[in-house]
């Protein structure tokens, strides 16, 4: 079926099995490898996108249920202001390290900053409970997000 | 000590930078595993499901093996395929490979396999209990005085357990074979920490059909934390012959599923302690450790995991007579292997809790009786190997006073009398020797080489991978700090095993320890063989000179002389030494620990760059905790976990407060750090529960069922 939908702020349209899943879509039709499959469960989160603004695991969708959404992948937020701060503050902190739940963190931890943004462990610990990384201990993915939140006042407004 | 950034780090957070999956090639095929679901029987017969099309499928089984069926381990005893009798679950049986990945998976999990079942041992306790499951090698150390023991010490006689525990790396396994027939190369693009030993597992099978097999890796690891380090050898194998059967390039990529299943596992162990203290001195006089290991249907290099085992499993005590035994157990499950820590962390499991037991019954608090026992200068290993530092000691004090643990102790003791939910606190430490066992690292006989081109750019050629723990980062900087060169000038290339000279496998917290030590010695060498000050100028003023190869040997120091036959000796030159505190807070009602604060002191000697080895500690230390607290593979009457669902890994709302501090930073060696933080957290949880609670537990983890059995055990007593 056809399935017409915004990806990375770009409107396209998809001749596709209704049930294919979203993450093998964006890496098998559009060539998106930022989006990571680990579990293929919805456990790990290293599939994370945002759909119609808000984080989900795209293994866990269906090309059905993208039609006429908005789907922001890492790509696409790698090229938003905050997600340049946020992979600022990740590489600073040196966060990262085998990088392959990364992509889903910095989807994850740019709803957290764009929609909420308060410089609060707590919050952010719960807003990134989705998530798993296996190497980090977390530790420094935290003080990267409350180092973002600490900065992202210091934006222009509309850039926030 | 400066934390210059990951080299790497942009590429992963904008997703450009390249894992194994996002690897395509022109005409590329997928293939997948089929594998026993028997854990002992003959293959009957294998029914594939109707309405596909099998002409376009390609299939391997154990009888197009070219070369050898047998994997190269330390111990050459596990086949790549079954031939006709399968010996444990997930043993595979078959490599299918067919154009459309979605399609390949429906008709793998359609195809049937019928057996004539055999007895098999599945479980943990009746494979470790049962002596005559006993197979392979055994390991003694006996560092016995002969004398009996006093009547007057006290005796303290336990048996410890513990579970499988799962590497979870995020990216599964995969390989991409690509066979080209032209020049008879092989080469496979692989997701792994050794690249030389998935060259020889590649060799091996296929036999003299190939001139060589080329193996390099993908840009991205997805971490490994040795679940990488054998298993790769089988899946390249399976790979390549599918590739040469079909004339394509093949992936395999795992699903989580299967991944989780088939791979390699740390090995449960029980850990049986019988120990007699003289309760005047308080020093442990002597002991006995029984040091047992569930290896799985094959030896692999499970001998290898019990030699680190057994030299580790005294913890960092000093106890005049000493006879430790290692043996492994087999059982029909797939083969456990190589786990951060490798084979340590079960043996600080045991001893660490046996500590606080014998402290308790001796109504001293466990520091007290753990600054008396512990490790000084002048005291050995019970394979006489002189401890020559005091660190770990230092390690003790210094965690002891930022934990505030006396006061603590006071504190949580008045706190429980009015509660019915419970605070406690508990210590553990623990030690990692870096490298290779012995005489390993001599065998070896790593090799490096450095190119420098024209420009002053610096190429640096090892085998060992990055496979997050930021090692290119990270030896790039030992290089190029030595001589003052400039950072950007100075990059570690994508190992390539027709490239890179054999510098050895990643594991054993060697790279920084071995390969970067030796590459900050041959940058003062070369810098000294130039004679210049500064690379750069020298480059630009001596352009015919350029450019130009170096090669260098690591040379092992002499007094690492080791016994490998009666473990008498130097087992490792250095030692990386550490001590944690962990706090908790035990609901009474829900039977669940949470961990509230843990604060770790490590020597891992000269800390190259702060971040990442404080980054590398604080995740090894909630893998740690993750072990003693939630984590197990198998249940009895459940059989082995299917993925992230039933597998419990710890998330951001299970996590403590980590606090990491590295002391004796001046030293000029930069110790092992990989292991480390994995080997000692654990045991801290289950001393901070038996402290909070009075209930000791000698089975990890202390997830909430264990808890209330245990608990109700002891209402009864």
């Amino acid at each position: 079926m056809n399935i017409n939908f915004t990806l990375n702020k770009k409107s396209v349209t998809i001749d596709v099995d209704p049930m294919k899943r979203l993450l093998d879509i964006l890496r098998e039709d559009f060539r998106l490898l930022g989006t990571k499959e680990s579990c293929g469960e919805g456990e790990c989160g290293a599939c994370t996108v945002l759909l119609d603004g808000k984080p989900v695991t795209s293994c866990l969708v269906n090309a059905v249920h993208i039609d006429g959404k908005e789907v922001m992948t890492s790509e696409g937020i790698a090229k938003e202001p905050i997600g340049k701060l946020l992979i600022d503050c990740f590489d600073e902190t040196n966060a990262v390290q085998c990088g392959f739940c990364f992509p889903g963190f910095l989807v994850t931890s740019y709803h957290y900053v764009k929609t909420d943004g308060e410089k609060n462990l707590n919050k952010i610990k719960k807003a990134l409970s989705g998530n798993i990384c296996r190497c980090t201990g977390y530790q420094k993915i935290f003080e990267s997000v409350m180092l973002a939140c600490e900065r992202k006042p210091l934006m222009n407004a509309n850039e926030r | 000590m400066k934390s210059i950034r990951k080299i790497d780090a942009i590429p992963k957070l904008n997703g450009s930078w390249k894992f194994l999956d996002d690897y395509s090639y022109e005409g590329m095929i997928h293939g997948q595993l089929l594998y026993s679901t028997c854990h002992h029987g003959f293959i009957r017969k294998v029914t594939f499901p109707e309405g596909y099309d099998l002409s376009e499928f390609t299939m391997v089984y154990a009888e197009d093996i070219l070369g050898e069926n047998i994997v190269p381990e330390p111990v050459c005893d596990q086949p790549y395929m079954a031939d006709k009798e399968v010996f444990h679950f997930g043993q595979v049986i078959m490599g299918i490979a067919h154009p459309n990945r979605k399609l390949l998976r429906e008709f793998i999990s359609n195809t049937s396999i019928e057996y004539k079942e055999l007895p098999a041992i599945t479980d943990i306790k009746e494979c470790l209990e049962n002596e005559d499951n006993v197979f392979g090698r055994k390991l003694t150390i006996d560092h016995r005085t002969g004398k009996k023991p006093d009547p007057n010490w006290v005796h303290h006689h336990k048996i410890y357990y513990t579970p499988h525990q799962e590497q979870a790396y995020l990216e599964p396994q995969g390989m991409i074979a690509i066979w080209q027939p032209k020049d008879k190369i092989m080469f496979v693009r692989a997701n792994c920490q050794c690249p030389f030993f998935v060259k020889e597992g590649v060799e091996a099978i296929m036999g003299n059909k190939i001139k060589e097999a080329v193996i390099e890796t993908s840009e991205g690891i997805g971490g490994a934390f040795g679940g990488k380090e054998d298993f790769p050898s089988l899946l390249a194998g399976i790979t390549s012959l599918l590739s040469y059967k079909s004339g394509k390039p093949v992936k395999i990529v795992l699903d989580r599923s299967d991944d989780i299943q088939i791979t390699t596992k740390r090995h449960p162990a029980r850990i049986e302690i019988n120990s007699w203290t003289d309760p005047e001195t308080k020093k442990i006089m002597k002991i006995n450790i029984d040091y047992r290991l569930d290896t799985g249907a094959y030896q692999t290099l499970s001998p290898v995991v019990l030699a680190r085992g057994v030299l580790h499993a005294i913890s960092g005590y000093s106890i005049p007579s000493a006879f430790i035994r290692g043996r492994l157990f087999r059982s029909n499950t797939p083969s456990n292997g190589a786990f951060r820590g490798f084979g340590a962390p079960q043996g600080f499991a045991a001893m660490e809790a046996h500590i606080d037991k014998i402290a308790v019954d001796l109504k001293m608090n466990p520091y007290e009786f753990r600054k008396i026992n512990i490790f000084k200068i002048g005291d050995e290993f019970p394979t006489t190997q002189p401890i020559i530092e005091n660190n770990l000691s230092d390690c003790l004090e210094r965690v002891i006073e930022k934990s505030d643990y006396l006061n603590k102790l006071k504190e949580f003791k008045e706190w429980n009398k009015s509660h019915k939910d419970k605070k406690g606190i508990g210590i553990s430490i623990g030690y990692h020797g870096g490298g290779y066992t012995g005489n390993g690292e001599k065998i070896l006989n790593s090799e490096v080489k450095v190119v420098i081109e024209k420009d002053a750019i610096v190429k640096i050629y090892v085998s060992n991978t990055d496979m997050g723990q930021g090692a290119h980062t990270t030896l790039a900087q030992m290089f190029f700090e030595a001589i003052d060169h400039p950072l950007e000038k100075c990059r570690v290339q994508l190992p390539n095993t027709s490239k890179t000279p054999n510098s050895g496998p990643t594991v054993a917290s060697r790279t920084i320890y071995i390969i970067g030590n030796l590459l900050r010695k041959f940058a003062l060498k070369i810098k000294d063989e130039f004679g210049f000050e500064n690379l750069e100028n020298f480059v630009t003023s001596n352009q015919n000179k350029f450019p130009h190869e170096f090669r260098m040997k690591f040379v092992q120091d002499p007094s690492v002389v080791f016994d490998d036959e009666n473990y008498v000796g130097v087992a490792y030159k250095d030692y990386s030494w550490a001590a944690c505190v962990t706090e908790i807070y035990f609901h009474a009602d829900t039977y669940q620990i949470e961990l509230t604060k843990s604060c770790s002191v490590m020597d891992i000697g000269k800390v190259v760059n702060q971040k990442i080895a404080t980054g590398q500690a604080e995740g090894g230390i909630l893998q740690g905790l993750a072990y003693g607290l939630c984590e197990f593979f198998y249940k009895p009457g459940y059989g082995r976990m299917h993925g992230f669902t039933d597998y419990a890994l710890p998330t951001t709302m299970d996590i403590p407060e980590i606090d990491v501090e590295f002391i004796h930073t001046d030293s000029l060696i930069a110790k092992g750090l990989g292991e480390i933080p994995m080997d000692f957290p654990a045991p801290s949880i289950r001393n901070a529960f038996y402290n909070a609670t009075g209930v000791f537990i000698d089975e990890y983890p202390l997830v909430p069922e264990r808890i209330l059995r245990n608990l109700n055990v002891n209402k009864h007593c």
